[in-house]
């Protein structure tokens, strides 16, 4: 995995890693805003859920199990995963291609445990706490959804991931599972959920994870009321191979990678190996699932030696492409630009 | 790919728990196996103890420079060095961020701010070769199953 960081722990997949359809949970990437959890007992651990409900309350590890669980294939990608690539830079992790991966996670749906909470009619969004640790007077990782998307039935508490009990460094031994929006919607080792009358508001929820209404110039000051919180994600493909800077043999050359789309689908991946001048149709993978990413492949012919380019560029079903170049914003959020990596063919 | 390799130490593969483990290089490296040697011809339980504390902390340095302490003590309270070794920043940018985590509680002494800000942009603006980051052992062969 390429470590960005240490301690706190981030850790990002390798682009090449990415010709499975589900990541395995060893090189899915990691993402800390701070401290892991130092201590977590599972036989200790409780879930509270509690604000506009009409029955607060408390589940232990072993009566959450008991409700029925629901299995969702979903893209999980890093807000900010491609951030290395804006310029002019911003500050945070300086994310490549791989801070995304594709699960089956699996638990009981967040509406089956809020139905028997019982909402209240003045319940509007759902705030997940969890057992990050936090550094000095940094403010605690809380975030929060709307309600209409917390009922949805395919948001999960998640407990599983790709049929084993989650990772510690995936949110053991539960998280939210918010599919098609970004991580950070997903919070990790949860231990409380509140429903409440108003968004969250904390540093989690403004001014980070926040994106300009309108396009703004690197140096221009964005007033928190031209913003909006970032939630879906975009279209974006990336290439597994060949690698950038890999060189290959004149002939055949399978190209192949992902292409994700939040809560959009695929519609499909084109390929160029002509700096974008004309561009080809990849065969797209028979996996597929509402949220999850597709794999696809495309046989290129390299008829001659030489340095070249090759693009990739996907379309989703609500007509949204890649851009030739992404749209710059503060935070380097959502970065989708069109793909490339450079290849010698000897 | 040109990032370094880390060793072949990573227990990242599939463990419920933990953390990476990532094996040290260069200069901390060579400090980490004297800090061993050391330990050793005095007591073996105190070389256990330097090997044990060493592993768990594998950091990056933070360049020379007169804020170099200052600046590590300060900001590795909290985080390790490569989150600010991977940044590529202006010093309007950089100011923001000393006053971020001055707030978030980064114990800086108001007459360090201007020469921390300093030594940030100096040593990280955005005119110096990308950064190249390291990788854990495990995932490091670019194959996947």
């Amino acid at each position: 995995m390429i470590l960005r960081s240490y301690r706190f722990i981030d850790l990002e997949s390798p682009a090449q890693y990415f010709n499975t359809w589900l990541t395995p949970a060893n090189h899915f990437f990691v993402r800390n805003h701070m401290h892991e959890p130092s201590e977590l007992d599972a036989k200790d651990w409780r879930l509270s859920i509690g604000g506009e409900v009409e029955k607060p309350l408390t589940l232990s590890l072993s009566e959450l199990s008991k409700i029925e669980t629901h299995s969702v294939v979903n893209t999980l990608e890093c807000a900010g995963n491609g951030r290395g690539f804006q310029r002019p830079q911003v500050p945070g992790i300086q994310w490549g291609k791989g801070a995304v991966g594709t699960a089956r996670f699996s638990g009981p749906r967040l509406h089956d445990v809020l139905q028997r909470a019982g909402v209240k009619p003045t319940g509007k969004y759902v705030m997940f706490r969890g057992l990050d640790e936090v550094p000095g007077k940094v403010p605690p990782f809380i975030r929060s959804i709307p309600i209409e998307k917390a009922l949805d039935g395919d948001t999960l508490i998640a407990t599983h991931m790709n049929g084993s009990p989650l990772t510690k460094h995936h949110g053991f031994p539960a998280r939210a599972l918010v599919p098609g929006w970004i991580g950070a919607a997903s919070c990790k080792w949860i231990t409380e959920i509140k429903v409440l009358e108003t968004e969250f508001a904390g540093n989690f929820m403004s001014p980070a994870y926040r994106l300009p209404n309108q396009p703004v110039k690197p140096g221009e000051t964005v007033k928190p009321e031209d913003t909006h919180p970032v939630t879906g994600l975009s279209v974006k493909s990336v290439i597994a191979a060949p690698g950038d800077g890999s060189s290959v043999r004149v002939g055949r050359i399978s190209v192949h990678g992902v292409a994700w789309a939040g809560e959009a689908d695929i519609a499909k991946v084109e390929i160029s190996t002509d700096d974008g001048a004309t561009w080809s149709p990849a065969t797209l993978g028979h996996e597929n699932a509402r949220y999850a990413w597709r794999l696809w492949s495309y046989d290129w012919k390299a008829a001659k030696a030489g340095d070249y380019a090759i693009l990739s560029r996907a379309t989703d079903s609500q007509g949204r492409t890649q851009p030739a170049t992404a749209v710059w914003n503060p935070s380097g959020y959502l970065y989708n630009a069109v793909d490339q990596v450079k290849i010698h063919v000897v | 790919m040109s990032s370094r390799m880390l060793g072949e130490a990573d227990s990242y593969q599939g463990m419920p728990s933990g953390m990476p483990q990532v094996v040290p290089c260069d200069a901390a490296f060579r400090r980490w196996i004297f800090a061993i040697i050391l330990g050793a011809l005095v007591a073996l339980p105190l070389a256990a103890l330097a090997q044990k504390s060493a592993s768990a902390n594998v950091t990056a340095d933070l360049p020379p420079g007169a804020m170099q302490a200052k600046a590590t003590s300060t900001c590795t309270e909290c985080h390790e060095a490569r989150i600010i070794l991977q940044q590529r920043l202006s010093k309007a940018a950089w100011t923001k961020e000393v006053d971020k985590m001055t707030k978030w509680g980064a114990l800086v002494d108001p007459a360090d701010r201007d020469p921390l800000i300093d030594y940030l942009s100096t040593n990280f603006d955005p005119d110096k070769p990308p950064y190249e980051p390291q990788r854990t052992a495990g995932g490091s062969s670019g194959k996947s199953k």
